[in-house]
C-alpha cells in the first residue's frame, strides 16, 4: 500500500520540478541562552525579554519554513509556518498566509496587491525570510510589538512610481489596506508594555501567559492603514504609515475586548556605503478600551524609537542598537497599578556567515525599565534585565 | 603581365591606400575631477556624408543577473541584436521593460531563459525586475555604424576610420549632464591617431552595487 503512494508522490515531485512552481526557504535556529531577566511575559511575568532566568540553557530559537507557490507568472501564494518549541499555541502554526498579485508594469506606475494575513510594512529590520531581522537576533522594541500584535488580515494595495524609467534611481510608493481581525491589538502593550523578543505571534497561537488571544474580529468594523514611501537609489529609504484599527472600544465578544488602537510610524534606512547601514524608526500612538462598569475608559499613550548602526564586511556583521520606549496610562485605572512604562535597552550583535547554509549569531541585550504593574508579581517596578544568546542557524532552500 | 595581373596590382594599391587613409580614434570620458567614467555608451556617425560601413553585429549579447543586480549595468548593442538574460542567483527574477524601444516581459525564471530577446528598435531600454524593484539595468540600442562602451579607464577605441567629419555622442546611466551637452563634431585626419576627451561638468549619480548574501532579503 505504501509503495504506490510513494511512487505517486515521486511522480508528482518530478512533474512539478519541470517548471519549479514552489520555492521553500527555511531555517532552524538553536541557541544557548543566559538571562538574568525577571519572569518573561511569555511565562506569566512582566519581564521585557524573551528568555528569563528560569529559561537558561539550550533552546529552540525558531524553526520555520517560508513557502512561495507560483500560481501564474504574476500571482503567487505565500505561507510561513513556525515552530518555537515553547508550548505557546500549536506546535506548528502559520504566521503569514497571503496571495500576492503583482502584474508586470506597463508604465512607470506599478500596482501590487496582497490578500490574506501578513505583516504591516513598518519594519526596516525584518528583511530576512520569515520576517527575521537581518541585523540582530532580536528586533527593536518597536518591531517586536509590530510582530506581537499586528497583522494585516485583509487586503493591501500598493502603487509604486518606478523612477528608473525617467532616469531617477528611486521609487515613490503609496500603500493602503483594509483589514479585520485586529481588534485585540493594544492589549499586550497595555498588560506588558514594550518588550524585545524575536518571537512574533502566529495567527492562531495567541501570546503570553495567560494567553492573550489575538486576531479576532469583535465589532465588525474594518480597520485601515495608509502609508508613503520614498527610495532614493540604494542609499536611502524613508517610510511612514498611519494605522487605525477603528475598533469600537466598548465592544466585546465573550472574553474578547476590542481595543481602539491608532499610531503613526516613520522610519529611515541610510546606507552610505555597501558596508554601513543606519536605521532609525519612531512610533507614536494610543490605545483605548472601554468597560461599562468602569468610571472612565482605559486609555494609554505609547511611544518608542530606536537607532541602529550596522557594519558588514565579508562574512561578519556587527550591530549596535539603542531602544527607548514609554507608555503613559491616562485614564481607567481598573487593571491595577498604572501601565506607565519607561525604559531603554542596548543591543550588541555579531553574526558570522560560514556559508549560504550555516550561520552563527551572538547577541547581548541590556535593558532597564520601570513598570509599576510588576508590583502585582512582588517585584520592584524598576528592573535591570540582560540576556546573552549564541545561536547556530541552518538555512535551507529548495525549489520543486 | 596580363590584364588579370594588373587588376590584382591595382586592387592591392587601392587596399594599401585605404589602409594608409585610415585612422584610429580614442574617446575618453572623464568626470569633474578628471577620473575616468566607465559604463558610458559612445556612438560615432559620419557627419559629412561619407559612408561608414556598419560594424558586424554581435551574434548574441548577454545581460546577466548576479546578486540581485544586472551585470553589466549597461549593455550597448547594435539594432537587431539578440540579448539573453541568464539568472545566476538562487532566487527567481522576472525581467521586464516598458520602454518605447522594446516592451517585453520574461516569465519568472532561474538559470537561462529558453530564448533570447531581439532588440530591433533604436533607443534606450530600461530593464526592471518585477520581484526586486531596486534592480535596474540599461540596454542602449543604436543604429550608429560605430559604437562602444567605456572601460575601467573611461576609454573607447574606434579603429580604421576613414578621414572625415564625425559626430560623437555619449550617454551613461550615472551621468547627470544632458546628452546634448556631450555631443561633439570631430575632424579626423588621415593616418592620424586622435584622442577626444569628453569631460562632465556635473557630479555622477550614485550607482548601485551588488550585495552578496542579500539575495533572500525583502523576500
Amino acid at each position: 500500500m505504501v509503495r504506490p503512494a510513494l511512487w505517486l508522490l515521486f511522480a508528482g515531485a518530478t512533474l512539478a520540478a519541470a517548471d519549479e512552481r514552489l520555492d521553500i526557504t527555511g531555517a532552524v535556529d538553536a541557541r544557548w541562552v543566559h538571562s538574568d531577566s525577571a519572569p518573561s511575559f511569555l511565562d506569566g511575568g512582566r519581564g521585557i525579554l524573551r528568555f528569563d532566568a528560569g529559561h537558561d540553557g539550550l533552546r529552540l530559537g525558531r524553526a520555520f519554513a517560508s513557502l512561495k507557490y507560483r500560481l501564474t507568472d504574476t500571482v503567487s501564494l505565500h505561507a510561513v509556518a513556525d515552530a518555537y518549541g515553547d508550548r505557546q499555541g500549536n506546535a506548528v502554526d502559520f504566521s503569514e498566509f497571503w496571495l500576492d498579485i503583482k502584474p508586470f508594469p506597463t508604465s512607470a506606475l506599478r500596482w501590487r496587491a496582497r490578500i490574506g494575513a501578513f505583516y504591516l510594512p513598518v519594519s526596516f529590520e525584518n528583511r530576512g525570510p520569515g520576517w527575521t531581522s537581518v541585523y540582530s537576533v532580536t528586533p527593536s522594541a518597536l518591531n517586536t510589538w509590530i510582530g506581537d500584535e499586528l497583522r494585516t488580515v485583509g487586503a493591501e494595495v500598493e502603487a509604486r512610481w518606478l523612477g528608473a524609467s525617467s532616469g531617477y534611481a528611486g521609487d515613490l510608493s503609496f500603500v493602503a489596506a483594509a483589514y479585520g481581525w485586529n481588534d485585540p491589538a493594544g492589549a499586550v502593550l497595555a498588560f506588558r508594555g514594550f518588550a524585545l523578543t524575536d518571537r512574533p505571534s502566529t495567527l492562531r497561537g495567541g501570546l503570553g501567559t495567560p494567553r492573550v488571544e489575538l486576531y479576532h474580529e469583535i465589532d465588525g468594523r474594518p480597520g485601515y492603514y495608509a502609508g508613503l514611501g520614498w527610495r532614493h537609489g540604494e542609499r536611502l529609504e524613508l517610510r511612514t504609515l498611519y494605522y487605525d484599527n477603528r475598533a469600537d472600544a466598548a465592544a466585546e465578544a465573550g472574553n474578547h475586548y476590542a481595543w481602539l488602537t491608532r499610531f503613526v510610524s516613520a522610519g529611515a534606512r541610510f546606507e552610505p556605503s555597501p558596508h554601513w547601514t543606519f536605521i532609525a524608526q519612531h512610533l507614536d500612538g494610543y490605545t483605548v478600551v472601554d468597560d461599562e462598569d468602569a468610571a472612565s475608559p482605559f486609555r494609554m499613550n505609547f511611544r518608542t524609537q530606536f537607532m541602529l548602526g550596522s557594519f558588514e564586511r565579508g562574512r561578519e556583521r556587527f550591530s549596535l542598537r539603542y531602544d527607548r520606549y514609554r507608555t503613559h496610562h491616562l485614564t481607567g485605572f481598573y487593571f491595577g497599578p498604572p501601565s506607565n512604562q519607561d525604559g531603554h535597552a542596548w543591543t550588541l550583535g555579531w553574526t558570522h556567515r560560514f556559508s549560504d547554509q550555516w550561520e552563527l549569531a551572538a547577541e547581548h541585550i541590556e535593558g532597564t525599565s520601570r513598570f509599576p504593574p510588576r508590583a502585582s508579581f512582588g517585584l520592584q517596578a524598576r528592573q535591570a534585565e540582560s540576556q546573552s544568546q549564541l545561536a547556530v542557524r541552518y538555512r535551507f532552500d529548495a525549489s520543486l | 603581365m596580363g590584364r588579370r595581373g594588373l587588376a590584382i596590382l591595382l586592387s592591392g594599391f587601392i587596399a594599401a591606400a585605404g589602409a594608409a587613409d585610415a585612422a584610429d580614434m580614442s574617446i575618453v570620458v572623464l568626470d569633474r575631477h578628471n577620473r575616468p567614467v566607465p559604463e558610458v555608451a559612445v556612438t560615432l556617425s559620419a557627419a559629412d556624408g561619407h559612408v561608414l560601413a556598419p560594424m558586424r553585429p554581435a551574434a548574441e549579447a548577454v545581460m546577466a543577473q548576479n546578486h540581485r543586480a544586472f551585470i553589466p549595468a549597461l549593455l550597448v548593442v547594435g539594432t537587431r541584436t539578440a540579448v539573453s538574460f541568464p539568472n545566476n542567483d538562487m532566487v527567481s527574477h522576472q525581467v521586464y521593460s516598458f520602454s518605447k524601444a522594446k516592451r517585453f516581459q520574461l516569465p519568472l525564471y532561474k538559470g537561462r531563459p529558453k530564448s533570447p530577446v531581439l532588440f530591433d528598435n533604436e533607443g534606450l531600454v530600461v530593464l526592471g525586475c518585477n520581484i526586486h524593484d531596486e534592480m535596474v539595468g540599461y540596454i542602449f540600442v543604436t543604429d550608429a555604424p560605430r559604437f562602444g562602451k567605456t572601460d575601467a579607464e573611461g576609454r573607447v577605441e574606434f579603429r580604421s576610420l576613414p578621414a572625415g567629419e564625425y559626430s560623437l555622442s555619449a550617454w551613461g546611466p550615472f551621468i547627470a549632464d544632458s546628452p546634448e551637452s556631450l555631443k561633439r563634431v570631430l575632424h579626423l585626419e588621415a593616418q592620424g591617431e586622435a584622442t577626444e576627451q569628453v569631460k562632465l561638468s556635473r557630479p555622477l549619480r550614485s550607482r548601485p552595487s551588488p550585495s552578496p548574501g542579500r539575495e533572500k532579503w525583502d523576500y
